[in-house]
């Protein structure tokens, strides 16, 4: 749990992460930690768009009502990802207090932000993205 | 009496040469920095907010808040920081502020040290081209043999690695580097097949960077993190660890750190007397000095002069012909990406391998042009931020494949192009926008010429064409736009020459209208070369201080 958001928005964001970077033989964003790194910039650089990623969640979960009479988090990969290609288009059927796709490029970058940024940050966890691609401190 | 015999404003490239030379010479010297000395574990490796991607905020200074710069929205493509009136508001790590560094070193403590010469060509862009419509193209008063005593001080005192015998673009030197250049990583073999496919000349980057121990500190150990952050092992040579500890040691130089200087003193018959200072708890305090040096880079040494207007000079110290602040300019760093189909990464730091100065001068209907060379490491997030294909997915299965199969098959060539400056692109002061100390901030405004953007576009073909003739299978990138240049090559806005109608400083660097104000820092370039500056910062820097001390 945490502050910012409650047990349905943390899973939806969950899997919102999770269908930016899906886990496969490497951990897929919210394993590698990306949801900490957000947690903690949303208390920090980002703390302006709370209120907009809780805007973004909640819509997310309603158009999944919409379309699907589920939850984002219930939906199969593939109708996640398909629910989020509409949202980057704007192509939607609810309405948002928010421009879905330009917010949705953001969240976008800062889920690469967290995978592939120094652990130091809160996600990419022990360094396990770096490892995924080669790239070692070694000095 | 005086409080000092000189006062040095900023402990960066320049100011950190003058206040050794100065120093060692038996002057009491006073240096001041703005910002703080900053340790390994300080300036740290988060790579979100460094000198090289400042995502959120950066390493080496300025504070990002209290250290605001106002932009003109006409200056810069894209919608900057925040609107305010009719200017934008932007702070230190904005794009399109233009910044550098402030720490004690500046620049110097997080770069990369490359060490260019800049080519005997590049004194007399004027005389060798002609003066395009709306530039300000000019000579530098002085030529590059002036200067070569004092490239040849830096290569071995400030210490540059590097072969000499590469260097076949400039007159043979008399003296080589005196430690060989850094070992090679793999990806300079696939680099040096396209070279040779293409038949131009490649070189060895040099570098103000400890190949072998030197002067009392260690070689490189070939770490991931050069570029933008500090050394580990402090083998990267910049002010804070040779100019101004040589300056301290000599026993007759005081460091104060986080001092800012706000305005000049000055005397009715045209000398200054000292320099007004606000420190860190706010108080203000006035010290005199017989003479002032001005390191404060190219932008905040134009803040400078101008913020200290007097009832003799009341557009600014040195502004008399309107000029103080003009010329801006930096590097355009035009270039393209590869994708290759062997592996390239090996980890080996700094990185950057292989070096041409083919293209810097001698290209038809262009004016000037610049070197090129491969990419020092980059990180996974840089990459990802910057570098990132713009025709494959940005997230998705897709995506994430992308990472993982290409990361260690990419690299990047490019180069900063010599910019052909023009006098609207310019500094100026904002009195309606105050820092944290209350002082006026540094108002930016104008564009790049044409030329410019020109020659950069004609790079960036070149550096496809050696990705390709590599063996590159893919390549990509941005094409250059107009917007004002700057940055952490910042230059030119107290522009050197003989009449003070067109310049602010004479051939010695000091200020037309003061007897004893000198500038030692990017701001007298009257071109910035087609090369990194920074080692023509400090030759000039030390000529400078040479002959103040020859002349006290
Ligand atoms: C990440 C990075 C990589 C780089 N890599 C290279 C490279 O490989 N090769 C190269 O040639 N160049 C490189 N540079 C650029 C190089 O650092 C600059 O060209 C050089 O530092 C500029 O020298 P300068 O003396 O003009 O000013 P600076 O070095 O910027 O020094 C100015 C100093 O003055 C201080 N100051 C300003 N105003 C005041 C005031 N009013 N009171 C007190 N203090 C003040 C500032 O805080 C600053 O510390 C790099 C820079 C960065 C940031
Ligand atoms: S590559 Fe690393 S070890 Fe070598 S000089 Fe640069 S920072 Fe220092």
């Amino acid at each position: 749990m945490s502050a910012l958001f409650d047990e349905n928005q943390l899973r939806c964001l969950e899997a919102v992460l999770d269908t930016l970077i899906p886990p496969d033989d490497y951990p897929g964003a919210w394993q590698a930690g990306v949801g900490d790194y957000l947690l903690r910039q949303l208390t920090g650089d980002l703390a302006h768009l709370q209120t907009s990623y809780r805007a973004f969640l909640r819509c997310l979960d309603a158009e999944a009502q919409y379309l699907h009479q589920c939850d984002f988090a219930d939906l199969a990969n593939d109708e996640r990802s398909d629910l989020l290609h509409r949202i980057e288009k704007n192509r939607l059927e609810t309405n948002w207090p928010i421009e879905p796709g330009a917010f949705f490029a953001q969240v976008v970058e800062h889920c690469g932000e967290g995978f592939y940024s120094d652990p130091g940050n809160g996600g990419n966890r022990e360094g396990i993205a770096w490892q995924m691609i080669g790239f070692e401190v070694r000095g | 009496m005086s409080d000092y015999d000189a006062i040095v404003v900023g402990s960066g490239a320049g100011g950190g040469v003058a206040a050794a030379v100065l120093a060692e010479a038996g002057k009491s010297v006073l240096l001041l920095e703005r910002g703080r000395a900053l340790s390994f574990e300080q300036v740290g490796r988060d790579h979100l907010r460094n000198q090289r991607l400042a995502i959120y905020g950066h390493n080496a200074g300025p504070d990002i808040e209290g250290n605001p710069r106002t932009l003109d929205p006409a200056s810069f493509p894209m919608p900057v920081g925040e609107r305010q009136g009719e200017h934008r508001i932007l702070r230190p790590h904005e794009p399109g502020y233009q910044n550098n560094a402030a720490c004690v070193g500046s620049g110097t403590r997080v770069y990369a040290g490359q060490a260019w010469r800049f080519m005997p060509q590049d004194f007399r862009m004027a005389s060798e081209y002609g003066v395009p419509a709306g530039s300000s193209l000019a000579d530098w008063p002085i030529g590059y043999e002036d200067l070569l005593p004092y490239y040849e001080r830096i290569e071995w005192e400030i210490g540059v690695c590097g072969d000499h015998r590469s260097m076949t673009h400039l007159p043979a030197y008399a003296r080589p580097y005196p430690m060989p250049a850094l070992p090679l990583p793999h990806k300079s073999s696939v680099h040096r097949r396209g070279l040779d496919a293409l038949g131009w000349q490649g070189l060895r980057v040099p570098r103000l960077i400890n190949s072998l121990p030197y002067n009392g500190r260690p070689a490189c150990i070939n770490c991931q993190h050069c570029v933008g952050y500090a050394c580990p092992v402090d083998a990267k040579n910049g002010s804070h660890n040779t100019t101004i500890p040589r300056a301290l040691e000599s026993g007759n130089c005081s460091l104060r750190t986080e001092v800012m200087v706000e305005r000049l003193m000055c005397s009715v018959g045209g000398a200054v007397t000292g320099v007004e200072i606000i420190t860190a708890d706010g108080s203000r305090e006035s010290i005199s000095a017989d003479v002032v040096v001005l390191s404060c880079g190219a932008v905040e040494t134009a803040r400078l002069l101008l913020n200290s207007a007097t009832a003799q000079e009341p557009g600014g110290i040195g502004n008399g012909s309107d000029q103080v602040g003009r010329h801006l300019q930096g590097h355009y760093y035009p270039g393209a990406v590869g994708l290759f189909p062997e592996q390239l990464y090996d980890g080996v730091g700094p990185g950057a391998s292989l070096a041409t100065c083919e293209f810097n001068h001698g290209n038809e209907g262009l004016i000037g042009g610049g070197m090129l060379t491969d990419e020092d490491i980059v990180t996974p997030i840089t990459f990802w931020k910057r570098d990132y294909p713009p025709d494959v997915p940005r997230w998705g299965p897709a995506a994430k494949q992308f990472m993982r199969e290409n990361f260690c098959r990419i690299n990047d060539i490019k180069g900063p192009v010599q910019e052909i400056p023009n006098p609207d692109a310019r500094v100026q002061v904002n009195p309606a926008v105050r820092d944290r100390y209350g002082i006026p901030v540094a108002h930016l405004s104008g564009t790049s010429h044409p030329e410019t953007v020109r020659t950069a576009s004609f790079m960036r073909e070149r550096a496809i064409e050696w990705l390709r003739a590599s063996g590159a299978i893919a390549v990509w990138g941005r094409k250059p736009q107009q917007y004002l240049s700057g940055g952490q090559h910042q230059a030119g806005t107290c522009r050197m020459g003989e009449d003070p109608a067109h310049s602010v400083v004479d051939n010695f660097c000091r200020v037309h209208s003061q007897s004893n104000l000198f500038v030692a820092d990017g701001s007298p370039h009257v071109t910035n070369g087609g090369f990194n500056p920074v080692e023509t910062i400090m030759a000039l820097a030390w000529r400078t201080s040479e002959h103040i001390v020859a002349n006290w």
